[in-house]
């Protein structure tokens, strides 16, 4: 078995490409990647992405980048996980690298989400969860979280503003951070007097849509970053039929095997890029991974242990919430902004000292959860 | 919507037909082939009670674009009086009375439909009781 390190990463800012095609984004990705890599083999091309077929008439992305990149003749393929796609697809580069049969993997997150209009986003997202059941009813998957997020706020009883701490703490991140989508910061009565998307959850508590794409190079030669562990586990498809629906079982189960893989000690982590799609799933992941107690998420929040420069930063570069949220591009961003954390390279975002760092990208509400442990080689 | 799946789930829709493990008696709705208890894979047709009790809600602004007519949609998980969840509308509700805790009973109305010519989709919402 090979060991699995980062040998480079690239991206692009996200935000709205009016004039860039879903192509155009995967090869800008890729290009800034393999920027110095020149006498580089590339053996394998992993892409991860949702919903390139519904809002883009287009599939078959591996073989696209591949001809794109002038790499024909190379394997490549697309994987999906939802909007756990981007870390689904780290995960397939890390398991083709570690096996020994693939020296150097290429592995590409896109999603080119503002062609689409509003409603048939909105539809293409809830097919992370049933066509038949969830989306029969007229459910989106921003109500899915919806109903969480009131459940959770009546057993715990907890207000609607201890969770709507997390977009504040990410939009303050996000100012600083030169690929992110909003470069605002804003307050908690900013959130408040925002409208209801989907009650309790508001426009401002939303990640919103976004053009991006991000690319790592994966490679078993030793370099600055290694991959300690990459683990998958997956919940019930459907919110409605888990016992307790507001434990995040994928996720704890892929931490746990990622912590014990790793062998590491779970506070001695320095960094936390989660999934805050809603303040709702950011509150759910610290509780599935220990890292708050039931109910308190929130309460961690407002007391700063969050912050950038509090005990356990999240959301460096301001999380899918103001870094934005490009959908199967996501996952590899959080990866690629470990890798700038761990290499020093973050700028005014940087966590002083960082050299273990967490990523947690999840499909659908906990559906499939995809964790990543990283740690700068010294 | 598509009109061949509609066609395929009608029982369930207009009936909330589930299914029952033969072997330990977990009951399912939507219905499973493989019991998730159990393991078993000798289930039956059930049809599932047609009151129960709102475990949580919300009001949805901006439904999906099959669903964009009848915006807001008020929707909710209903815990059916046998312990199954089902998600659901409300029907006839003014988020304003929802609560949880709250009795609903299931009820047949209009889902959507394809347009002025098109069909018409029925299957469950939920009414307060
Ligand atoms: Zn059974």
């Amino acid at each position: 078995m090979s060991k699995v390190y980062i040998k480079s990463a690239g991206l692009i800012p996200v935000g709205e490409h009016w004039n860039k095609s879903l192509t155009d984004l995967m090869v800008e990705a890729s290009l800034n990647a393999l920027k110095g890599q020149d006498g580089v083999k590339i053996d394998r091309i992993v892409v991860g992405n949702m919903m390139s077929g519904y809002l883009n008439n287009q599939e078959h992305l591996g073989a696209l980048l591949a001809s794109a990149l002038g790499m024909k003749g190379i394997e490549a393929l697309k994987v999906e996980a939802a909007c756990g796609s981007g870390g689904m697809a780290v995960h397939e580069g890390y398991i083709s690298v570690k096996s020994g049969d693939y020296e150097n993997v290429l592995v590409v997150g896109v999603e080119k989400m503002k062609d689409a209009d509003t409603q048939v986003l909105t539809k293409a997202l809830a097919m992370a969860e049933s066509a038949d059941f969830t989306q029969v009813v007229g459910a989106s998957f921003i109500s899915l979280n919806a109903l969480l997020m009131r459940m959770y706020m009546n057993k715990y009883n907890v207000q609607e503003e201890f969770l709507d701490y997390f977009p504040v703490i990410a939009h303050k991140n996000a100012v600083t951070a030169a690929h992110s989508q909003f470069k605002k910061a804003f307050t908690l009565e900013d959130v408040k007097r925002s409208p209801y998307l989907a009650e309790p959850i508001r426009l401002l508590s939303s990640a919103p849509s976004s053009d991006g794409a991000a690319a790592l190079l994966l490679s078993s030669k030793p370099s600055d970053v290694e991959i300690l562990a990459s683990e998958v586990s997956t919940n019930e498809l459907m919110i409605s039929q888990r016992e307790n629906p507001l434990k995040f079982e994928a996720t704890e189960k892929a931490f746990k095997k990622a912590v014990e893989k790793a062998e590491i000690n779970p506070s001695s982590v320095d960094f936390l890029e989660i999934h805050d799609a809603f303040p709702i799933v950011a509150a759910l992941s610290l509780e599935a991974m220990g890292y708050s107690a039931e109910g308190r998420a929130g309460f961690d929040a407002a007391n700063g242990k969050y912050n950038l420069d509090g005990d356990l930063p999240i959301l460096t570069f301001g999380g899918l919430k103001a870094r934005g949220h490009p959908v199967g591009g996501t996952g590899v961003y959080q990866i690629v902004e470990a890798y700038m954390q761990l290499t020093g390279t973050a700028g005014k975002n940087q966590v002083q000292g960082a050299k273990l760092g967490v990523t947690q990208n999840v499909g659908g509400v906990d559906t499939t959860s995809v964790v990543h442990i990283l740690r700068k080689v010294s | 919507m598509i009109p061949i799946a509609y066609w395929r789930n009608r029982k369930l829709y207009t009936r909330l037909i589930g299914s029952r493990c033969k072997r330990c008696g977990a009951e399912y709705y939507p219905p499973v082939k493989v019991c998730k208890k159990c393991g078993s894979v000798d289930l039956e047709e059930k049809e599932m009670p047609k009151t129960g009790t709102i475990i949580s809600y919300t009001k949805l602004t901006e439904p999906p674009v099959d669903f964009k007519d009848y915006s807001p949609i008020y929707l909710a998980m209903i815990r059916l009086d046998n312990g199954v969840t089902v998600l659901g509308q409300i029907a006839d509700a003014e988020s304003e009375e929802i609560r949880i805790g709250m009795r609903v009973m299931a009820t047949i109305r209009k889902w959507t439909e394809d347009g002025q010519n098109g069909i018409i989709y029925y299957g469950y919402k939920f009414k307060i009781i």
